[in-house]
């Protein structure tokens, strides 16, 4: 089953030299800065490059995070901040604040900068690979466990990395609680879609897909309360994404609840839950327009012409008339003016963080390297030379459309 | 023996000690 999932834009940054003039008082040191700076470079070829998987990405990040980790955790033992920590200004742009950059003078701001582009490039990977037509069973191990890691990389930002900088995040921003929230809640849903979609496949029970469905429609909600005080203009597009998930997966929900009930032989429950069904469909379908509608960070899509939306359409409106066949014979059961109150909780297929860890210093960063960079050296050839101010470019993304779903299988 | 399929680590089980898959479902569809 094609899956569908909205993606804000990356990150951009402003290149980096890592020319520290006379403050890298050594060959080694001055290797230290070279490979900064081609490392740095190829990891963000990486993010728009289309050949790079994850075990690509991976390497490429730590060889970059190996050596910045030498500007930010203490060589010389002491407890004190590492002295080049605050030498080289960044800049980066924010997924939902266009191409206004942010500049914090901090190593810290980099790694986590760097770190959520990271992540931001993991779920695009799942995304891509998701919106296949016919999607093998490793294809969506890679999508879940991509989906997993992101949310395991904000995760790990929020509570350990951003908290070290000394400049907070302003409102809007990536690396502000609300924004980096709603995205690692939308990963962990976005994982149990794939589960949802396997455990159909593999025919689980009713109850254990409505239940997953269930939880997953309260993780898109959750998500989109998050984001519900930040300004409409750049959180409007993806909040409708939300909402539209939501109500996709609560007609799940009640299309597969109606379906426990049935085989319960609570048939005009089961109507009821069916017609709840129905009128979450109905919403979703509305929020697709008006998602296709609203103008905002991320890509275009008509959701509700997909495959995998028009299927759970077909499947409300046989269940329910089978229920409603089932009780004009059977049951004559009163169908309740209620519609039944979802208590589910899923015990399977909830999506857990992958727990992320930062690669080990590189071996190049030796306490006896570090002590021949000269801080005092480079502050007056830092007056002699201004630095030029470099131009943060949009990143020239690959198309991340998805394949065309025509629902043929050929057997 | 048999050369082993999968790679290790591949099943788990659940808090239920339910044995699971790599996406948390159980390992037999319980329809």
């Amino acid at each position: 089953m094609a899956h569908w999932f909205h993606r804000n834009p990356l990150k951009a940054t402003a290149p980096v030299s890592f020319n520290f003039y006379g403050v890298a008082g050594s060959p080694a040191a001055n290797k230290i800065c070279n490979d900064l700076r081609t490392t740095r470079a190829r990891l963000l070829e990486m993010f728009t490059d289309l050949t790079c998987n994850p075990e690509i990405m991976k390497n490429a990040t730590d060889a970059y995070f190996s050596l910045l980790q030498g500007f930010i955790i203490s060589l010389d033992g002491s407890t004190q901040e590492n002295k080049m920590r605050f030498i080289q200004n960044f800049k980066w742009t924010d997924t939902l604040q266009g191409n206004t950059p942010s500049a914090q003078q901090d190593a810290v701001f980099e790694l986590v900068s760097m770190a959520f582009n990271v992540a931001i490039w993991y779920t695009k990977f799942a995304s891509r690979l998701a919106g296949k037509e016919n999607i093998t069973e490793a294809e969506a191990k890679d999508v879940h466990r991509s989906l997993k890691v992101a949310a395991g990389i904000f995760k790990n930002l929020k509570e350990v990395h951003i908290p070290r900088l000394i400049t907070p995040a302003e409102k809007g921003r990536d690396l502000e609680p609300r924004v980096i929230d709603a995205y690692i809640i939308q990963c962990q849903a976005e994982a149990q879609e794939v589960t949802i979609a396997r455990a159909i496949e593999l025919k689980h029970n009713a109850t254990l897909i409505a239940a997953l469905a269930f939880e997953t429609a309260n993780f898109y909600q959750k998500a989109d309360h998050t984001l519900n005080t930040l300004e409409p203009e750049c959180s409007s597009k993806w909040r409708k994404y939300l909402q539209l998930k939501q109500h996709f997966y609560m007609a799940y929900a009640y299309c597969y609840h109606g379906q426990t009930l049935l085989a319960s032989d609570k048939c005009g429950e089961a109507i009821r839950s069916l017609q709840e069904a129905e009128k979450c469909y109905s919403r979703a379908e509305a929020l697709c327009k008006e998602y296709r509608q609203t103008k905002g960070p991320g890509s275009t899509a008509k959701p509700s012409e997909q495959l995998f939306f028009l299927k759970l359409g077909g499947l409300i409106k046989n269940t329910l008339e089978k229920c409603q066949r089932e009780n004009g014979f059977i049951y004559f059961h009163k169908v309740p003016a209620e519609p039944p109150q979802l208590e589910l909780k899923a015990s399977y297929g909830l999506a857990e963080p992958v727990a992320f860890e930062l690669p080990a210093l590189s071996e190049q960063c030796t306490p006896e390297v570090y002590a021949t960079f000269d801080l005092t050296k480079g502050a007056k050839n830092d007056k002699a030379k201004p630095k030029q101010e470099e131009e943060v470019k949009p990143v020239k993304e690959p198309d991340l459309k998805p394949q065309k779903d025509t629902g043929c299988v050929i057997s | 023996p048999n050369i082993p399929e999968g790679l290790p680590g591949d099943k788990s089980t659940n808090r239920d000690g339910v044995l699971v898959d790599e996406f948390g479902l159980p390992q037999i569809p319980a329809t």
